[in-house]
């Protein structure tokens, strides 16, 4: 994506420009090319242009550098605009220097301005990941318009979202040999913590306590969007899976790699199929914090680790998914002998992670809004994909993805999809539904005319009328119609929450109380929806998991009761994220 | 009164004394004979805060009461995990420290995890205990202790701005993970060491006859890793590396800055305040979480021992808390729980460690009418441990309802003043 070389043309005023040129350290400092000791891999890479304060701060993110450990606030001495108004990208090479020289990696590893805009350029590329595939803008969950990004937090090898905070904290530590490293220069975890924020957008229960699924799918998502999004800096990539000669002809002049590195095997045990390798070398010495493509089937079997590694089976399942279309797509190239065309085998890296990166970004709005498992989260992304793109004859990516979940246990909910692993559409039990009273209009954006219709027709969504019912959000999704006309259809997100005693549990949820739960116990249960309007404002979809769920909910309770979390006070929200991330280094 | 050759097949009596230790364990539980002949085994003897009504030398006055009740030899002590209010007791004075006392009793067997081990000893575990997760285990708590010790720096640093309570908690658990050498050698050297584990066979068939002794945790590394994979052996390295960042992060370690030479603002700007006040406090939060997490560790190398003398069924988990429980759970030994007389609860009535998967297998569990109701016998103080609001109090109210509703319960906050001890009698036959 957008790769601007050190040299690029003179530009149009910023106010005309959607893009500006900014350097970031791509995927890891751990990342060397050409070897272990080989150069840092710094890109420059395009954000979205916008007329940046001090900090940086933009209209999304304010970088506030404040170090607790070291109680100071690291000054921005950097310029973003030149005198003419132009954007500047303040650490690109200067006259001397060059993007692999020792003396300007070492000038930029030194400088905390560096880092700050490191993160920022990482976050706001990762919401523009959101917006571009959802075509809208992406909410904050705490209402504000700017998320604070805290780069040198404290002196904690941790890094985490805090909802409550409003920010985006990361820690810094030293390895053995007293080096510092510091979260805020890896591009998975910038992106890992980012897309915790952005997804907490769209599901703002996805935070709640729940059966182990939900947690892991925050931590499982937010690992494929750093992953694939590595993808978009093609020339990285290309670097790591390194040259093996040219092939020239008259003026052209194309560079070659072995097909033998470009088996599958190969391919899962590329360093950037791995995650946050610098991080994980320097607290266990044994490579990435995560290569999750690597787990097999049988790795998930009697897991019972914490959130992270129960999210390394859906992760497992995106990249291997991705590894198998990326060898069909190279296989599909022309071949050098036994050598391929690097550039197209990186192109065509590239394009398939952003296709799979925007199915699962568009398949969270056909996600139910509270309680979600991976059957769910996989009938979500192939519902949306199947909308978006019925035909899928060409690589045949929902039937890989579809296989490659089963062979990890993970189906969608077979009495509530089709053959295909896609949700059945909505059919009202008693027919017609009332929309008598609703118009549609206002249904598209006013959350109380949505809530009415959801009222008027409770019976039919099972709306339980004990529970405190809200419309989340409404949102608008463009797609093109099979005719090639442009479709809009909209988003509706509700939630139900009630607050009971163990004694209410057959009465509101529906099952009979386990004795793992007292009579007197209290207990919040979530329950919801979303609707997924037509252009014509019927409801198309209705995806949900209601609050009398009967087996679910009592899977629910019976697991937060098992893991001390049923009275909701086992984990502090603003600490949530920070004490997975504690537990993971093995605390 | 001393082991003989004559003692019966099975005791007709047990009785339990629970010691006043304030925020503590010590229990010395007493066999009897058809013949009057006894058997005695003191199971912990720490603390972390006596009562404010015990007088200062509460610690050598329970050990001369020991002395006097077992006729001057112990046949079995028990230390459950090395945390201070489990064996502070056991710290010598040159000869006239409590250690000192219980050293002179001569016990036959000590028992403790096998996480205890000499390295000399590993051969003994057995072929499931591999020699290099058992070193690493062993450097782990000692990084352990050390990250205690700094949290305690940490605190009398003043260097950071943290809630009282915050900082009340951070100190307390620290000050309880502190190595105590003095109680770790006497209890090397007071007799011979049997180091336990999930499903060994303590070897206590001579010195505690006709009694059945099964040990529920804690498991090894391998039993650990049958339900959870891998993440044993990385908490070790974890805590090889732990107290470096606790150092950096308390501001206790080199005091080198990260960025001596970058320029900075000293004062908070109205820009950053009301984020860098959040900061500070996730800083402070983080810290507790990682002793927490260090204390938890510790709470998981607790022995659990089940003693089947007669009809009764008698349980001493330590501070054993759901991981250590989930492995012994899991197995065939988990059915001996239904026939529980006697809990000792864990943790001192913290919440974590009596988890309901294994508090509802006690079939005798029941209302005040119920026949040969379950007693359970907790050791504890108030305000010592946790917070009501943040709903960690220890001990943990709704626990201490369900202890009432559903067992006899014998408390040491309710003994009485002049009281050393409180006594439960048991029927074994």
């Amino acid at each position: 994506m957008w790769i601007v070389s050190a040299g690029a043309d003179p530009r149009p005023p910023m106010a005309a420009m959607p893009f500006r040129p900014l350097t970031i350290i791509a995927k890891d400092p751990g990342l060397r090319i050409g070897g272990k000791n080989g150069p840092m891999a710094f890109a420059q890479v395009d954000v979205a242009a916008e007329k940046l304060a001090k900090g940086p701060i933009g209209y999304r993110i304010k970088v506030v550098d404040y170090n607790a450990t070291d109680r100071v606030t690291y000054q921005d001495m950097q310029d973003y605009e030149d005198a003419q108004k132009q954007p500047v990208d303040p650490f690109a090479p200067r006259e001397g220097e060059t993007w692999m020289s020792p003396a300007y990696q070492a000038r930029l590893i030194g400088d905390p301005n560096f880092h700050a805009q490191n993160a920022y350029a990482i976050a706001m590329r990762t919401l523009w990941q959101f917006e571009h595939a959802l075509g809208r803008r992406v909410r904050w969950s705490f209402g504000g318009h700017q998320l604070h990004i805290a780069p040198h937090a404290f002196a904690q090898a941790n890094a985490f979202y805090s909802e409550p905070d409003r920010t985006l904290m990361f820690g810094y530590f030293r390895n053995a040999k007293g080096q510092p490293i510091y979260t805020a220069l890896s591009h998975d975890i910038v992106a890992h913590e980012t897309t915790h924020a952005l997804l907490d957008g769209l599901r703002t229960h996805y935070t709640e306590p729940s059966m182990p699924d939900q947690a892991a799918l925050h931590e499982g998502f937010a690992d494929i969007v750093a992953l694939f999004s590595v993808f978009s800096i093609r020339q990285v990539v290309a670097a790591a899976i390194g040259e093996d000669g040219t092939y020239a002809r008259d003026d052209t002049k194309v560079a070659l790699v072995n097909a033998s590195k470009l088996t599958p095997e190969k391919l899962k045990q590329s360093m950037f199929m791995g995650i946050g390798a610098q991080f994980g070398r320097a607290l266990n010495e044994t490579g990435d914090l995560r290569h999750s493509v690597l787990r097999t089937p049988a790795d998930f079997e009697s897991e019972m680790g914490d959130e992270h590694d129960r999210g390394e089976l859906i992760v497992a399942i995106l990249t291997q998914t991705f590894v198998t279309l990326w060898h069909k797509r190279i296989a599909a190239l022309g071949k050098f002998g036994r050598k391929y065309n690097l550039t197209m085998v990186v192109e065509e890296g590239a394009k398939l992670a952003q296709q799979l990166l925007t199915m699962c970004i568009r398949g969270i709005d056909y996600c139910p809004p509270t309680d979600i498992d991976f059957g769910q989260f996989i009938a979500g992304v192939l519902t949306c994909d199947r909308e978006v793109a019925p035909d899928d004859s060409l690589f045949n990516y929902r039937e890989v993805l579809r296989d490659t979940a089963a062979a990890y246990g993970v189906r969608p909910p077979a009495d509530q999809c089709d053959a295909e692993g896609c949700w059945k559409p909505f059919v009202a039990k008693q027919p017609p539904l009332s929309y008598m009273r609703s118009n549609f209009d206002a249904m598209t954006r006013d959350k109380d005319e949505l809530f009415r219709f959801l009222w008027e027709n409770r019976d039919e969504f099972a709306i339980s009328t004990r529970a405190y019912t809200e419309v989340v959000s409404i949102d608008a999704a463009h797609r093109t119609g099979p005719d090639g006309i442009n479709l809009c259809e909209t988003i509706c997100q509700y939630s139900q929450r009630v607050d009971l005693y163990g004694a209410e549990t057959e009465a509101v949820l529906g099952f009979v109380r386990p004795p793992e739960i007292g009579h007197q116990s209290r207990c919040t249960a979530f329950g919801g929806g979303v609707l997924i309007l037509d252009q014509y404002g019927q409801v198309k979809y209705h995806i949900g998991n209601p609050l009398k769920g009967g087996q679910r909910q009592f899977d629910r309770l019976v697991h937060l009761a098992e893991t001390g979390e049923l009275d909701g006070r086992n984990r502090i929200g603003a600490m949530r994220f920070a004490l997975c991330h504690m537990d993971r280094m093995g605390a | 009164m001393p082991a003989t050759a004559s003692a019966p097949a099975a005791p007709v009596s047990a009785t339990l004394f629970a010691y006043q230790v304030g925020f503590g364990d010590c229990f010395l539980l007493r066999f009897t004979y058809a013949n009057d002949t006894r058997r005695h085994i003191l199971i912990d003897f720490g603390t972390t805060g006596l009562t404010l009504k015990s007088p200062k030398d509460q610690m050598l006055r329970i050990a001369n009461d020991v002395k006097e009740k077992c006729g001057g030899k112990l046949d079995v002590v028990v230390a459950t995990h090395r945390h201070a209010d489990h064996i502070s007791g056991f710290a010598t004075n040159k000869g006239k420290g409590s250690g000192d006392v219980i050293a002179a009793l001569t016990p036959d067997r000590v028992l403790q995890p096998w996480t205890e081990a000499p390295d000399a000893a590993v051969d003994s575990l057995g072929p499931e205990v591999g020699g290099k997760g058992f070193s690493a285990r062993r450097s782990a708590l000692r990084q352990m202790h050390k990250t205690a010790r700094l949290a305690v720096q940490t605190i009398d640093s003043g260097k950071f701005e943290m809630s009282p309570a915050l900082a009340g908690e951070l100190r307390f658990i620290g000050e309880d993970n502190l190595s105590n050498k003095s109680a770790v050698t006497n209890l090397m050297t007071m007799g011979e060491n049997v180091y336990v584990y999930h499903g060994c066979d303590p070897g206590l068939g001579d010195f505690l006859p006709g009694i059945e002794v099964t040990v529920l945790g804690p498991p090894t590394l391998n039993q650990t890793d049958t339900i959870r994979k891998q993440r044993s052996r990385d908490a070790d390295e974890f805590w090889q590396l732990a107290p470096r960042r606790f150092a950096e992060a308390g501001g206790v370690g080199t005091g080198a800055k990260l960025f001596p030479d970058a320029p900075t603002f000293d004062l908070r700007l109205a820009e950053v305040r009301w984020v860098a006040d959040r900061i500070d406090k996730a800083q402070g939060e983080m810290m507790l979480g990682l002793v927490r997490a260090l204390d938890a560790q510790m709470n998981n190398t607790s022995v659990i021992l089940l003693f089947k003398a007669g009809s009764k069924s008698l349980l001493f988990p330590g501070d054993a808390q759901l991981e250590n429980w989930r492995y012994a759970l899991s197995t065939k030994l988990a059915d001996k729980l239904a026939e529980v007389d006697l809990y000792k609860v864990g943790h001192h009535g913290s919440l974590n460690a009596t988890p309901k998967s294994m508090w509802n297998r006690f079939t005798k569990r029941g209302k005040a009418d119920k026949p040969d109701r379950l007693t359970s016998v907790m050791s504890t103080r108030d305000d010592k441990h946790g917070s009501v609001g943040a709903g960690t109090e220890v001990p943990r109210s709704k626990l201490v309802t369900d202890l009432e509703a559903q067992s006899k319960l014998v408390d040491t906050r309710d003994l009485p003043e002049e009281e050393l001890c409180s006594v439960v009698e048991i029927d074994l036959r």
